[in-house]
């Protein structure tokens, strides 16, 4: 077993776009309570809005506010008919408008625009952020841990917009708007009977955590590429059992829970073909995945408030 | 709100459903149309001569939807007795298929192979509920959390499914169907043994309910599950039942979804699963008849786009925009009554 590996993991920018997905999952899920099942959508939407305005030309502050300005539209158009109905709507609605952005941008129609489903190649527009980096080009070991300098900046930053969003979660869930949030989690006809317009609270939630998605889709992309399998409706299902790990509507839950999400998965994929020899290459993948699978149905049964967080809080009854 | 008055109640379902099968007839016109300016460009590649690419498009689509009918009858019935949105449904398809095609591989003949998967599909649902659902409703976990629960198990089983089957796209039979002329419509004899068990299939699921104790039982849990309890009615019996009933069907519609598409893999419930919501959302969460009425829709509206738009690889993308534009215009289905959903 190879322990670098999973140190390796646990700090790469991958895992902190995850983070940042969690962070933003948390936001709904954890202050307001809203089942948003299409994060992926919304790092998708990042990502694109990025990448495709960079590689035509324009400026990476143009592209980041595309991607953050198309993220507030699809926040808007997902809770436009679904915040006002029962919870399961918004659940069904985001996981189907997760897959529309994905086929959508997969599909031949608008391969112009799009790349189709071989998506857009990451040198089309990674050079305004890693022009930037203040890092040598070439690999550097600091500690256990070794990358490349592009990917030594890409991860500073990633993990630096982590902590500010975390830092963002803790002062905005004692604030009085984020008790009138808690308060919609627990009981919407109370917060509705104190005079709040609960409608417009779920949409400002869905809109921050939607941003906050997007920006970890712009950080995934620029850990890999624009590529629209890599965001399929699995990819959700991961970010949600990292923030259930770790512990919904707690500040370090998303991201302590994510970094173990990655962690184990590495191990998973590690340590199950020398437990089960007659695996061949192709079918430890999947077997790493239904651990997964198997790990959030065991968390909402018997830990539903996750690690860090507290059971009492965490009673979501939608 | 549930106590409107019957006769208001009725009128204003009437007027719904005379709008909803407008629309549909609209939808039809509209593609007609198309289809016939389209006639002129002369794209006689993927029909037979002597065939009208549109009725046959909508003759494909009516199939398809009810095979859709199949699967999601019982997502609507599960909905409908626990109140739980149950993703790990397209996993049952899946399984289904994926029972049939070892079966065959064994050696059975395909009708054989069809009953041992519905058999499977049945036990399966009996596990899940003793293993799994009944716990968490002793438990009184709240619904969402079963629903993510659901997600779990979801990615729990398609990932065995991927390690059972294998992750490459296999056939069920190999021999590819014969089409037969009837009239401007070509079928071949898989299309109309298909139909006929699916009629077969949904009229019992209908009987059940409407004529049998044990239908009115499901149907009294479905309306009030504390109500029926106090009547004597053994509501988890019931719940059982249902679970074993949806697991079956979906298992059915497996191996017969395979014979449509002519190949399965690991992900063929999953990638309905999403069709499967759109039907029964469509139709009205919780109505059986609803989530036949929404697949019959949503079957034709996919063949449609996959063979008139410019872009066929929309076609999810069409039946999802469908399903969005439901619960903007009328959250409650076609045939769902009106109530406050929230």
């Amino acid at each position: 077993m190879d322990f670098n590996d999973i140190l390796q993991i646990v700090v790469s920018p991958v895992t902190a776009a995850f983070a940042l997905a969690a962070i933003g999952l948390n936001f709904h899920y954890g202050l307001t309570g809203l089942l948003n099942m299409g994060q992926a959508g919304f790092m998708l939407i990042g990502m694109y809005g990025y990448a495709i305005s960079v590689s035509h030309g324009l400026p990476a502050w143009a592209g980041l506010i595309i991607a953050i300005v198309g993220a507030v539209l699809f926040a808007l158009l997902l809770g436009w008919p679904t915040l006002r109905l029962r919870g399961d709507y918004l659940a069904i609605v985001t996981i189907a408008a997760a897959e529309i952005v994905r086929i959508v941008g997969r599909s031949q129609w608008l391969k112009e625009w799009t790349g189709g489903n071989t998506g857009i190649r990451g040198k089309d527009f990674k050079d305004p952020f890693e022009s930037l980096s203040p890092f040598p080009d070439k690999l550097i070991r600091i500690g256990p841990w070794q990358f490349h300098g592009n990917a030594w900046w890409l991860l500073t930053v990633a993990w630096i917009l982590v902590a500010l969003f975390a830092l963002l979660f803790w002062r905005l869930k004692s604030s009085p708007w984020g008790r009138v949030m808690r308060g919609i989690r627990e009981d919407e006809d109370a917060v509705r009977s104190l005079g709040k317009n609960v409608y417009s609270f779920k949409m400002q939630s869905l809109v921050i955590g939607g941003v906050i998605g997007a920006l970890g889709g712009i950080v995934f992309a620029h850990s890999q590429a624009v590529s629209p399998d890599s965001m399929s409706r699995t990819t959700t299902f991961w970010i949600w059992t990292a923030l259930l790990l770790g512990g919904a509507a707690t500040v370090f839950g998303p991201v302590l829970g994510t970094c173990l999400f990655w962690a184990l998965f590495v191990l998973i994929r590690q340590v199950g073909p020398l437990m089960l020899p007659n695996l061949d290459g192709t079918q430890v993948e999947p077997l790493a995945l239904a651990f997964v699978g198997l790990g959030l149905i065991l968390l909402i049964v018997f830990r539903p408030q996750g690690i860090l967080g507290n059971r009492r809080e965490i009673a979501i009854n939608g | 709100m549930r106590q409107a008055t019957l006769s208001s109640l009725t009128r204003n379902t009437v007027v719904w459903r005379a709008l909803a099968i407008a629309v549909v007839v609209a939808l039809l016109v509209f593609a007609f149309l198309q289809s016939a300016s389209a006639a002129d460009v002369a794209d006689t590649e993927s029909v037979a001569p002597g065939t009208n690419k549109f009725l046959q498009t909508v003759m494909k689509g009516t199939i398809y939807g009810l095979l859709l009918a199949l699967a999601s009858v019982g997502l609507s019935l599960i909905y409908g007795t626990t109140g739980l949105s149950n993703f790990a449904h397209g996993e049952s398809v899946t399984f289904g298929a994926a029972t049939a095609f070892v079966a065959v591989g064994a050696g059975a003949p395909l009708w054989l192979a069809i009953i041992i998967a519905v058999a499977a599909g049945a036990a399966s649902g009996w596990f899940q509920d003793v293993i799994l659902w009944k716990r968490l409703r002793k438990r009184n976990v709240p619904n969402m959390q079963q629903m993510i629960v659901s997600i779990g198990l979801a990615l729990v089983m398609v990932n065995l499914l991927q390690i059972w089957i294998g992750p490459d796209k296999v056939r069920l039979v190999t021999s590819s169907p014969v089409d037969r002329q009837f009239g401007p419509i070509a079928l071949s004899n898989f299309d109309l043994i298909m139909v006929a068990i699916c009629i077969v299939a949904l009229g019992s699921v209908s009987y059940f309910l409407m004529r049998t104790r044990l239908g009115r039982a499901t149907r009294a849990v479905s309306d009030n599950p504390a109500l029926a309890s106090a009547t004597g009615i053994s509501v988890n019996r019931v719940i059982r039942v249902v679970w074993m009933m949806a697991a079956a069907l979906a298992a059915l519609a497996g191996p017969m979804l395979a014979l449509y598409t002519g190949t399965l893999n690991f992900m063929l419930g999953a990638d309905i699963l999403l069709m499967m919501f759109a039907a029964v959302t469509l139709g009205g969460l919780g109505h059986p008849f609803g989530a036949a009425v929404g697949a019959l829709v949503i079957g034709i509206v996919a063949k449609l786009t996959e063979v008139y738009s410019p872009a066929p690889d929309l076609k999810n993308a069409s039946v999802l925009a469908i399903l969005i534009l439901t619960l903007l215009v009328r959250p409650q289905g076609i045939l769902g009554r009106k109530e406050r959903v929230g």
